[in-house]
């Protein structure tokens, strides 16, 4: 059975809490860069929570959005990578061939989401904080770009689990780092080539919406926009 | 190269590396024989309890093979063991129903700190000086218990104090009897963001001297008050469980939130009315609501119950508190006033909530009291009874009581300092400290730090240095959490009863020792009657003791032995009460009613709050607010913690100010400038973040950064908004009024003078001199 992995995030359900943020550090032994090199814009956050603001006091309002790598079908970051190391999985999936990875950083120019990052430092983890590395993923060295993956650890372990049962892989067998510790459920991970799997039913809301649709890259994440309270005292 | 050759000189430069250890103790670590049979790559999930706050999440710890350096009697060595690589919620907790916050993720970094106290130390410099020297753990017992010895001998039991933060659990169980045996006074339970305030105002409106339980999801109508329930307040997740539920879990049925609040929180960010009140006035913005639905007779006026006979005026209609008069108290239009009593009360499900800053005024009880008689009123619940609930007692340790009558919070910590400063005969000569940092946390009017300079000896249970333990004499280091037996009995966040228990997840990493074994330890080499009253050699035992008769009420697990029990309580980590049997939500007004201490209370006129500071020196309120990383500042050493973007800012690793922008126009502040906040107590300094959710009165700032002596990741950063703090306290509970200070701004310089760094931008100002690698 083919797969198409696909995220989707409920605007109106994402309270900012940034649970996501740091499950995916935990999960995807992404280093903490320190303040002086934070300062310098190089955090890594491979999902963040952007926020903007719109009105002024005394009515001012706070949308929360949560972003990470889109998982373009369209994917500008892939067609730029002088040695193939962003290339197109066949389950949808942006992948980053770290061996391959010479980092030129062409792949985070294209994007326009902002979510590729670039170690410009080896990473250090002040002893034993060596231990809580995650030891199904690789540690990237100096000079490698790196992004959200969907937890491809995750699936990878799902499929030889699913193997070693003699059974197919079926939606809800796992999810990813973020989705799983996200409270209010904002973030729903699954299989669009499986018509039953909560993505395919939300993905199909009314609300849905692509980010930076109309550049076509064509995202496999959607958004679902907030709604609005409707009185029902009015009507 | 040849192949050949390539081997040889792999093989001499191997052989070189092997010798270049030899001679070189710290290179030739040993290998201990594995305690555990475990197979490399395979994950096993271990119970355990999150403990970064006192919601009492469960978790589960994925534990995979690996190799860490180890102290076993006293050697250091190699050991292939089992270790925490991630924290998952645990999915049969019903609080959390395995979900997990971004600090709960964090509690891996407790366990692998490199700050951590790796074996008991003795002080060897001046207090503060930070010279200690090792001390092996029977030494330092030795000398702890002949400390205790002295007190018996010298019938001076009463000077034994005990500083901590308010626990849960056997901790705490066993704290309060090894004091009472031995003859010292209660625990001081200090942390400066405690609720005892609620607790006192729930017990007096609901009966239940606890934190609430909100049913979210089936709310139609949220009204909250201050409280940050989505970030830091009560139980935050089992809070976003149900957020989630109300905005997009029922078709067709999405709830309206109002927030009102001078500062908007992470909270506040996701309603859809925002409404910034006047500080301290919230109390009187809800009586306004109440006053437009008792008079237009949107509910029934009884439908308050005991809540709303505690306030004064309720049963005429609260004639005083028309939407205009209460306009010109808190700043919020009328006709706002009275369209939120009319939505709240035709929406089918409303609950109003109250939490944070309003509780931590001079008045805070009374604006608790009168949000819950709104509460009451407008909760009547549409399909299985009302909102508000709470948590079912399990019938078993602390849960669920009404407030202590030991002084706790910020009296108790005063009494303690004052019998410090006082050289009474009674002054503490032995103090324990454990998980608490008033140094930091206190406001400076406690003069907690010159207190504690009095005391001859103290003794610290914690796993890191900090402010207030870099006072101790001897620090006998706790194991991490994950490493530790570790419970909770759930207070709110379910309308099951919930108790937490878990075995260590994994093995200890140092040679620390659980501070509830060093205490049954004491307690059996003091002998006598202590040794009587704590007859386990281990927590563990006295943990099997207190949960074990938990078989006789059923619920979740029904083993046909207490053996049987007590392993599956083990194994799942978790014991929660069948749902529906102890329906707290549903008797709640009636105990309310028939409680004896509410029934002597006379009805609440309204309070108005009292600030430190006139309004002409000190024109801005000041509001410190819990951070959503840090909590009160003790989680500030953890690094993803540090590196998370403040969601509001996108700050990391720093603190802020956050301003009006009409404010910083008038006083010529740009973003980003360091600006200075003085009030009558003191000053601190940091970057202006110039904010349109703040009130133009209102100054906020982060609590958590401003550490001096907290480990690597946190000293030397930021600054601390407590140290600024008056020691005003609320009126009947005496807790810590932390909301009622009020400052001055001043602006001091350019931004390459602050050093703000935010994820979105950078740091302004940063130099982008030539790197080297």
């Amino acid at each position: 059975m083919s797969h198409k992995w696909a995220m989707v995030v409920d605007l109106d359900r994402c309270t900012g809490c940034e649970a996501c943020v740091v499950a995916c550090h935990a999960e995807n032994n992404i280093p903490t860069v320190g303040e002086d090199q934070a300062a310098r814009g190089r955090a890594m956050h491979w999902i963040r929570v952007e926020r903007s603001w719109e009105g002024d006091f005394p009515n001012p309002q706070i949308r929360f959005q949560p972003v990470l790598c889109q998982q373009c079908d369209d994917a500008p970051c892939e067609p730029v990578c002088p040695t193939y190391a962003s290339y197109h999985t066949s389950e949808g999936l942006n992948g980053q061939v770290y061996n391959r990875c010479i980092g030129t950083r062409f792949c985070a120019n294209a994007c326009p989401y902002n979510v590729r990052f670039f170690n410009f430092y080896n990473p250090t983890w002040d002893l034993p904080l060596n231990l809580q590395l995650n030891p199904d993923v690789s540690v990237r060295s100096v000079g490698i770009m790196e992004k959200c993956t969907f937890c491809v650890q995750r699936i990878k372990s799902a499929e030889i689990q699913a193997e070693a049962e003699h059974r197919e892989m079926k939606d809800g067998d796992f999810t990813t780092a973020c989705a799983q510790s996200c409270a209010s459920k904002a973030l729903v991970f699954g299989d669009l080539d499986d018509p039953d799997s909560e993505v395919s039913r939300l993905q199909s809301s009314n609300r849905a919406t692509k980010l930076l649709g109309e550049l076509g890259t064509k995202p496999n994440v959607s958004y679902l926009e907030r709604g609005t309270w409707q009185d029902a005292t009015s009507g | 190269m040849e192949r050949r050759n390539f081997i040889k000189i792999s093989a001499l430069t191997g052989m070189l590396a092997t010798l270049d250890a030899c001679g070189r103790p710290d290179q030739e670590l040993i290998r201990f024989v594995p305690e555990e049979d475990l197979i490399p790559g395979i994950a096993t999930w271990k119970p355990s309890v999150c403990t970064l706050c006192s919601a009492g999440c469960g978790l589960l710890v994925r534990v995979m093979e690996g190799d860490a350096e180890v102290v076993r009697h006293g050697q250091r060595g190699l050991m292939q063991m089992g270790l925490a690589k991630k924290l998952e919620g645990n999915p049969r907790s019903p609080i959390n129903q395995g979900k997990l916050c971004a600090r709960g993720h964090a509690g891996l970094q407790v366990l692998y700190n490199p700050d951590r106290i790796t074996h008991p130390i003795r002080r060897t410099g001046a207090r503060g000086s930070g010279e200690y020297q090792a001390i092996g753990w029977d030494d330092a017992l030795k000398e702890l218990s002949t400390h205790l010895t002295a007190l018996q001998s010298a019938k001076a039991t009463n000077s034994l104090s005990f500083l901590t933060r308010p626990l849960s659990g056997q901790r705490r169980e066993l704290i309060e009897r090894f004091l009472k045996v031995f003859g010292a006074p209660p625990a001081v339970w200090y942390e400066p963001f405690d609720e005892a305030v609620l607790r006192q105002a729930n017990f007096l409106s609901f009966g239940h001297g606890a934190l609430p339980t909100f049913d979210l999801g089936r709310a139609d109508y949220v009204l909250s008050f201050g409280a940050d329930f989505l970030g830091t307040w009560n139980s935050p997740v089992a809070q976003s469980v149900g957020y989630g539920e109300m905005r997009q879990g029922r078709s067709g049925r999405r709830a309206k939130f109002v927030q009102v609040e001078a500062r908007m929180s992470q909270t506040g960010a996701n309603c859809d009315e925002w409404i910034a009140c006047r500080p301290g006035t919230e109390g009187l913005l809800a009586l306004g609501i109440a006053h437009v639905i008792l008079s237009n007779k949107l509910a029934p006026q009884g439908a308050a119950f005991r809540a709303g006979s505690l306030i004064a005026g309720w049963s005429a209609g609260l004639p005083e508190s028309t939407p205009e008069a209460v306009e010109n108290q808190t700043g919020v239009n009328a006709a706002v006033i009275t369209r939120i009593a009319h939505e709240i009360t035709k929406s089918g499900s409303g609950t109003a909530i109250i939490g944070g800053a309003p509780l931590a005024h001079t008045n805070g009880l009374f604006n608790a009291l009168a949000v819950n008689a709104l509460e009451a009123l407008v909760d009547r619940g549409r399909d299985q009874g009302p909102i508000l609930g709470f948590t079912p007692d399990p019938a078993i340790g602390d849960a669920g009581q009404p407030a202590v009558s030991a002084p706790t919070g910020l009296a108790g910590l005063n009494s303690l300092a004052q019998s410090a400063l006082g050289g009474q005969p009674n002054a503490p000569q032995v103090l324990f400290l454990y998980e608490a940092n008033p140094i930091f946390s206190a406001p400076p009017g406690t003069k907690i730090r010159e207190a504690l300079a009095r005391i001859p000896y103290i003794v610290s249970f914690g796993n890191f240095i900090d402010e207030t333990s870099a006072q101790a004499d001897l620090i006998l280091p706790d194991h991490a959490p994950l490493e530790s037996w570790l419970d909770s009995i759930g207070e709110s966040g379910s309308l099951q009863s919930v108790v937490n228990l878990a075995p260590p997840a994994v093995a200890p990493l140092h040679d620390t020792r659980a501070m509830p074994d060093v205490l049954l330890g004491l307690a059996s080499q003091l002998g006598g009657d202590v040794a009587k009253a704590l007859p386990w050699t281990t927590f563990d035992a006295l943990l099997r003791a207190a949960y074990v008769p938990l078989r006789a009420r059923g619920g979740s697990i029904d083993p046909k032995t207490d053996d049987d029990f007590w392993t599956a309580l083990q194994a799942q980590g978790i014991w929660s009460s069948t749902p529906g049997t102890a329906s707290a939500a549903g008797s709640r007004s009636a105990a309310g009613a028939s409680s004896p201490a509410a029934a002597r209370r006379a009805p609440t006129a309204p309070a108005a709050p009292e600030f430190a500071g006139n309004a002409d020196d000190f024109p801005f309120h000041f509001l410190p607010y819990v951070s959503q990383s840090f909590g009160d500042g003790s989680l500030a050493n953890l690094p993803w913690l540090q590196e998370l973007p403040d969601v509001l800012t996108t700050a990391m690793w720093s603190s802020w100010v956050e301003i009006n922008p009409s404010t910083g126009a008038r006083l010529g502040i740009q973003p980003g400038d360091l600006v200075e906040i003085g009030s009558q107590q003191g000053r601190v300094r940091a970057a202006a973040v110039l904010s349109p959710g703040i009130a133009p009165d209102v100054v906020a700032m982060p609590v958590g950064q401003g550490h001096d002596n907290f480990g690597r990741f946190a000293s030397g950063r930021g600054a601390n908004p407590l140290s600024i703090l008056a020691t005003l306290a609320e009126r009947e509970t005496g807790s810590l009024a932390w909301a009622a200070t009020r400052v001055k701004i001043v602006r001091i310089g350019a931004p390459e003078q602050a050093t703000l760094t935010l994820f979105s931008e950078g740091r302004s100002g940063f130099p982008h001199e030539e790197e080297s690698r």
